[in-house]
């Protein structure tokens, strides 16, 4: 006897899978349009975010939209990044938060000191001391790569992507132990790469030894109460033009100076492109589920006969749908999972010269993490099925509709 | 009790309108077996659907006790195919992609309540009755159209219904056959007391009813 233990719903679902079954070619065809689908919006989704999120931390890890140093002093502008280079023109370490300035949404005042004899790195080596305020920094500490896990101490460095010394381990300057912070990553400027990096207070420190040595004063960047210039970051909607114009005309003495403006002009075409893209995958939405429309409604009338049937024994308008629903579920969910397994296999092939071009544009690539992948993966095979059923649910609903013998018949 | 007052059903054709059913009053007493004859295109499929819940009237009354069947909201109607009728189609009716026992039980089964085992264990002793028994699992095309309208007659029966509803089940049948499968019939009419409305064109097994129905042009003649 097979008396099978089992409900209703797995019976109509068994149906729905068995109806699948019957018409191999075409349950293929419309499993491998819902994946291409679905692969081209989980792609397409994924590299979105991903963009996105590595154009965040490019703005953030560019350091500052301008720099604001003494006049006639020295700047390095590099596409990448401002960086202020050692100078004793100084300015005063209050000058921006006396001005108050509405343009300005941030301004961190940074010391630099070029030293010999050091320690640092090999006897000739001149190395730069780069003081910062931990609390006000904004453009060195987002490039760390690497780091202790504990915060920033008096007496830590952080090296600069071209120095070589373990995290952690110590590090004699002017024969005073410091310790290793953390490390920066590759910034392609070379202050920056050989730059000793430390909190105003661990460069304050030193001031005297740095002084001593050369048997003279301390640099003038190395006076309380100045820096060597600010980096600064424009209040949102701010102009650059009318911000520089504000500075200039409010602080005396002082050189602004701006960066590269290629780089956001890339920078803005990746983003429409994006937008692009985005279009492009709603687009592909809508007609994968035109397409599943369409070939529900062929498909209810091919089975028309047997949805009569199930009318005829008593099925309810409901279970009807629901079976033809389920069945458009199961072909556009298993095209989704497979359009997000085709997606990664694509991302992964293309993953090396995809993450060049971005770099090459100034954009460093940063994968989304795993979690975020995976939601973006649901989200994915769920819209497909979402898709599926919208798709299905008319034709069915409207073949509900007709009287049983109608339907058994051939009409209506 | 089952009565039809002026029922009416009109196709509307290219052609213009079809008058298939032109009002016809009908009492059929329950427990009893009825026969409808008459010529092709008569009307006598038309008039069944509407007894059975398959076809609106386009006029008129099903009544089937004191319950006007096609006043019914869609889920007490879709209620009502499943249990009261069991219907007996001219053509093969089985869901190709389910086995014979899934076939049978499922009516049961959209019959919310029933437990799955009873509900199989039913299926299986009904296509046993009908000598099934050996293609529980078979798939309809495995089995001849014989054997197809048995197991039809078994889902038909799965849901104890008061009334079978048999429009020219036997008609693609060869003669053996027929009276087999027509025995089962009206042993299911004697031996349950379920009523049962026969169309057939077989007239000597129309002579055993209990009532006969001739039907010409959509309507009753005597
Ligand atoms: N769905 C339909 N549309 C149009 N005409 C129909 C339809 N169903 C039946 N007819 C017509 O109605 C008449 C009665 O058909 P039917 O009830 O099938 O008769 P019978 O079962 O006695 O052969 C026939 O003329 C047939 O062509
Ligand atoms: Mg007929």
């Amino acid at each position: 006897m097979t008396a099978d233990r089992r409900g209703l719903r797995w019976l109509l679902a068994s149906l729905a899978l068995q109806n699948l079954g019957r018409r191999k070619a075409r349950s293929f065809l419309l499993i491998a349009a819902v994946a291409v689908a679905s692969g081209v919006v989980f792609t397409g989704a994924t590299l979105m975010r991903s963009i996105d999120r590595s154009m965040a931390v490019g703005f953030t890890r560019m350091g500052a939209d301008m720099m604001v140093v003494s006049e006639g002093a020295l700047t390095n502008i590099t596409a990448a990044l401002l960086t202020v280079e050692p100078t004793d023109l100084v300015l005063d370490a209050d000058l921006f938060a006396k001005a108050q300035l509405t343009s300005v949404s941030r301004a961190t005042p940074q010391k630099i000191a070029r030293v010999e004899h050091s320690g640092i790195g090999s006897h000739h080596e001149s190395a730069d001391l780069i003081g910062f305020d931990p609390a006000l920094d904004f453009t060195i500490q987002p490039w760390l790569v690497e780091k202790l896990n504990r915060e920033l101490l008096p007496g830590d460095v952080i090296l600069g992507a071209g120095r070589e010394a373990p995290l952690g381990s110590q590090l004699l300057i002017f024969g005073k132990p410091h310790t290793v912070y953390g490390r920066l990553g590759k910034t392609g400027v070379g202050t920056h790469e050989r730059g000793v990096f430390m909190s105003f207070r661990t460069l304050d420190a030193l001031a005297t030894s740095i002084g001593g040595h050369g048997g003279g004063s301390p640099p003038a960047a190395l006076q309380p109460g100045k820096v060597s210039g600010f980096l600064v970051e424009l209040a949102p909607g701010a102009a650059p033009l009318q911000a520089r114009f504000a500075i200039l005309s409010t602080l005396k003495g002082v050189k602004v100076v701006t960066g590269d403006s290629t780089m956001s002009g890339i920078r803005q075409g990746l983003a429409a492109l994006l937008d692009g893209v985005l279009a492009l995958m709603v687009l592909m939405f809508a007609s994968t589920a035109l397409m599943v429309c369409v070939l529900f409604s062929a498909i209810v009338t091919e089975r028309r006969g047997e949805l009569g049937l199930l009318k005829a024994i008593g099925a309810r308008r409901s279970q009807i749908v629901g079976m033809m629903v389920i069945e458009a579920v199961i072909a556009t969910g298993i095209g989704g999972a497979l359009g997000v397994v085709l997606g990664i296999l694509v991302m992964r092939l293309y993953e090396r010269s995809l993450v060049y071009y971005l770099e090459n544009v100034g954009v460093p690539f940063v994968w989304l993490d795993t979690p975020q992948m995976v939601a973006v993966a649901v989200a994915a095979i769920v819209l497909a099925s979402v898709i599926g059923a919208l798709g299905a649910l008319y034709p069915a609903w409207r073949a509900s509709r007709s009287d049983p013998y109608d339907l058994v018949r051939g009409e209506g | 009790m089952l009565s039809c007052l002026g029922l009416r059903k009109d196709y509307v054709t290219e052609r213009g309108a079809v008058a298939a059913v032109a009002g016809i009053d009908l009492q059929v007493a329950a427990g009893r077996f009825a026969a409808i004859i008459g010529r092709s295109g008569s009307g006598k499929s038309s008039l069944m659907a509407m007894i059975g819940g398959l076809s609106r009237p386009s006029a008129g009354r099903v009544v089937v006790n004191g319950t006007d069947i096609w006043d019914l909201t869609e889920n007490e109607l879709a209620a009502f195919r499943n249990r009261r009728i069991g219907y007996v189609f001219q053509f093969a009716s089985l869901l190709p992609t389910l086995r014979l026992i899934d076939n049978v039980a499922l009516p049961a089964m959209l019959n919310r309540g029933g437990n799955a085992g009873d509900t199989y264990a039913r299926a299986s002793a009904l296509l046993g009755q009908m000598g099934l028994g050996d293609h529980l699992d078979a798939y309809p095309s495995e089995v001849s159209a014989g054997e197809q309208r048995r197991a039809v007659i078994a889902r038909a029966l799965i849901n104890d219904p008061a009334m079978i509803l048999a429009d020219e089940p036997t008609s693609d049948l060869d003669e053996q056959t027929e009276i087999e499968i027509m025995d089962e019939l009206l042993a299911v009419n004697r031996e349950r007391g379920t009523t049962l409305i026969l169309v057939t064109h077989n007239l000597a097994l129309a002579e055993q009813a209990e009532q006969i129905v001739h039907i010409a042009g959509g309507e009753i003649v005597e």
